[in-house]
């Protein structure tokens, strides 16, 4: 049921070097099969295969501007990723951090509309921990059903997904509407609100430290405590965990309000460093990337910051290549799921 | 609502259980092998895309059916192969597939068709009424003056049911998704049933998606699944994983679906988001009791290593 996750297992440098080789190996040959595939499409259908591929791996390293917008999608992607491997930790899929991001979107913009007046000392703690607080009741709900009703998490996260997309619109649309904005949107929040700037242009802002700083936290919740250990026990083996008497079902429950609580600081961010209000739609697809990107890094929360700036990267060049050279930025997508589909098959061979 | 309005609403009603019926017996036909498919919305998306696209560009709606139904068996092959084969994670595996269509239903569109502002159109699927059984007064109407692909439903759910619980393959193929050591043991062959159970419910949930434009919009767009594969799981869960069950079952979603777009229609006090939630709320009240009562085949998503001594 669960995945493996990589030990740490302490030995010396040589022999460390190796594993970490053999690690990385089945990645870097699902990459370059996965591009390989993707290549031939590309060359099928009559465009400039080199192009396409210097488009997308290439655009976030050519300019600062190119830089900044990978480091603004890392952001979003590395706590969605996280929200998904904290429960896949204890065996439980997330499958709605689209729902808790906007949710935790939905608690920064109310806080930040309504105390707009305050410092930004008072308003910024304020805005970050109202989307946390959202997002975690956003998990606390299938959580909840979990818990007391067996219901299937995968399922109930998903419907939760479908409702905060209505509840988006009735904030945007019915609250605080923006009558300026064309498309639902809410007015801005107060200037305390936003999150501090590390480069002005192109902007950047500190929502990068604070993404780290909370990815570190989660690396050593999982890894380094005896709180993260009973998680993974229970991941592995629930029922084994459950004769260590580790509260089994609290476990379930605590890992998927965490999930919750990491979705809803990434909605929060987002309202609080990028577009400064709420916009219909501010989802994007970072569920499935954060997914992905989980997946990939087979829920090791040490790979998950990489791999989410690998795919950062892609996703950047998928639209740098989606506007220049008009092949759809649908087809990195692909390229996504494939390496992932690879990294797995690997694991699958590498057993016989 | 006087007569003709009951009438109108109730033949709504069966024409938006078809996709989720269609959804959820694939789901159900998986499980009860111990396939547990979670890709439901990503079969429906491609299903829809290729179903629209083959229609559009054969003219023939019936070879848009066919090409959805092959396109759904594929991502059934797939998931059989990586799931029974390779033994790897289901839901993983389910949600890897969900992308690929996901991704595959835009990319194909946007070859075939391009950017365009004007939808390219199919014609919707035209009623048969059905000579004798349609002058029922109500029901002949509601049931019998409908598409084929309704009538196909009817008889998918039937069959299934007669299938399951009246013939012996059924209880072959039950008992591989409760017990399949036991089942291996007794010359079932396992890893035949998982196949074939994965593929023909991947074929039922491309036909389920192909059904969306043909019946509503007449041609593919990036939202048209809008959630239905993920409520065909919980239906399945709701049905008790019995064709029978899943059918009435899906009497209640499509009846919360219909009235939602009326009562949007009409025009109420309460805010139209409200009604656009109501399917997905009221899934999770029904489902509560149901998880309670509802018992799912014992080896749902687990799989079968017949060289393994123990299985947990």
């Amino acid at each position: 049921m669960a995945l493996e996750l990589t030990p740490d297992a302490p030995s010396g440098a040589a022999t460390r070097f190796k594993q970490i080789a053999d690690q990385l190996l089945p990645y870097l040959i699902a990459v370059v099969v996965a591009f390989i595939v993707i290549g031939l499409v590309i060359g099928l259908m009559g465009f400039d295969v080199l192009t396409a591929y210097r488009t997308i791996l290439f655009t976030s390293f050519k300019s600062k501007n190119g830089f900044v917008q990978t480091l603004l999608k890392f952001v979003p992607l590395l706590l969605q990723a996280l929200a998904f491997t904290v429960p896949l930790a204890a065996g439980k899929f997330n499958i709605g951090g689209e729902g808790q991001m906007l949710m935790g979107a939905i608690g920064a913009a109310i806080v930040g509309i309504i105390f707009a007046d305050l410092p930004l000392l008072i308003l910024l703690p304020l805005v970050l921990l109202a989307s946390v607080l959202f997002g975690a009741l956003w998990g606390a709900i299938p959580a909840w059903l979990l818990y007391q009703f067996n219901m299937n998490e995968i399922l109930t996260t998903v419907l939760l997904n479908f409702i905060s997309f209505s509840l988006v619109d009735y904030v945007a649309v019915e609250l605080f509407r923006d009558p300026a904005a064309g498309h639902p949107t809410t007015v801005p929040i107060g200037a305390g609100g936003e999150l501090p700037l590390l480069i002005s242009s192109p902007p950047l802002h500190s929502g990068l430290i604070l993404a780290i700083l909370v990815a570190a936290a989660v690396y050593i919740y999982t890894n380094k405590t005896s709180a993260g250990y009973e998680l993974v026990v229970t991941g592995a083996n629930p029922r084994a965990a459950g004769v260590f008497g580790i509260p089994v079902r609290r476990l379930f429950f605590a890992s998927l309000v965490i999930g919750g609580m990491l979705a809803g600081l990434s909605g929060g961010i987002e309202v609080a460093g990028s577009h400064h209000r709420l916009i219909e739609g501010m989802q994007s697809n970072y569920l499935l990337l954060g997914i992905i990107i989980g997946l990939i890094a087979k829920g090791n929360n040490l790979a998950v910051p990489f791999v989410a700036f690998f795919i950062a990267i892609l996703e950047v060049g998928a639209s740098a290549m989606q506007r220049t050279l008009l092949i759809p930025g649908e087809m990195v997508f692909i390229v996504e799921a494939l390496i992932l589909l690879f990294v797995l098959l690997s694991d699958v061979f590498k057993k016989r | 609502m006087d007569q003709a309005q009951l009438t109108n609403f109730a033949k709504l009603v069966i024409l938006a259980m078809v996709p989720y019926v269609l959804a959820s017996q694939g789901t159900m036909l998986g499980g009860r092998t111990g396939i547990f498919n979670v890709a439901q919305e990503g079969i429906m998306l491609v299903g829809a895309s290729v179903g629209f696209l083959a229609a559009y560009l054969s003219n023939s709606l019936l070879v848009g059916v066919l090409a959805a139904t092959l396109v759904g068996g594929v991502f059934g092959l797939a998931l059989a192969y990586f799931t029974t084969t390779l033994r790897m994670n289901q839901f993983v595996i389910g949600l890897a597939l969900f992308f690929i269509g996901l991704a595959l239903s835009t990319l194909l569109f946007k070859f075939a068709i391009g950017v365009t502002l004007r939808p390219p159109l199919v014609p919707t699927l035209p009623n048969i009424a059905i000579p004798g059984l349609a002058q029922i007064p109500f029901l002949g109407e509601v049931l019998f003056d409908q598409n084929w692909l309704v009538y196909f439903t009817f008889i998918v759910s039937a069959f299934l049911y007669y299938l399951l619980y009246q013939t012996s393959f059924g209880l072959e193929l039950r008992a591989v998704g409760e017990n399949p050591k036991a089942a291996d043991s007794l010359g079932v062959n396992v890893t035949l049933l998982r196949y074939g159970t994965a593929i023909a419910g991947g074929m039922l949930m491309g036909i389920a998606g192909a059904y969306l434009p043909m019946v509503y919009t007449g041609t593919f767009t990036e939202g048209i699944v809008q959630g239905r594969g993920w409520l065909a799981i919980a239906l399945t869960f709701f049905g008790g994983w019995r064709p029978d069950f899943i059918f009435l079952g899906a009497l209640f979603f499509a009846g919360v679906e219909v009235l939602a777009l009326r009562v949007q229609v009409i025009g109420s006090v309460v805010p139209y988001q409200i009604l656009l939630m109501l399917p997905y709320i009221a899934t999770i009240l029904v489902m509560m009791p149901a998880f309670k009562g509802v018992r799912a085949p014992a080896f749902l998503g687990q799989n079968y290593d017949r060289e393994k001594r123990t299985q947990v």
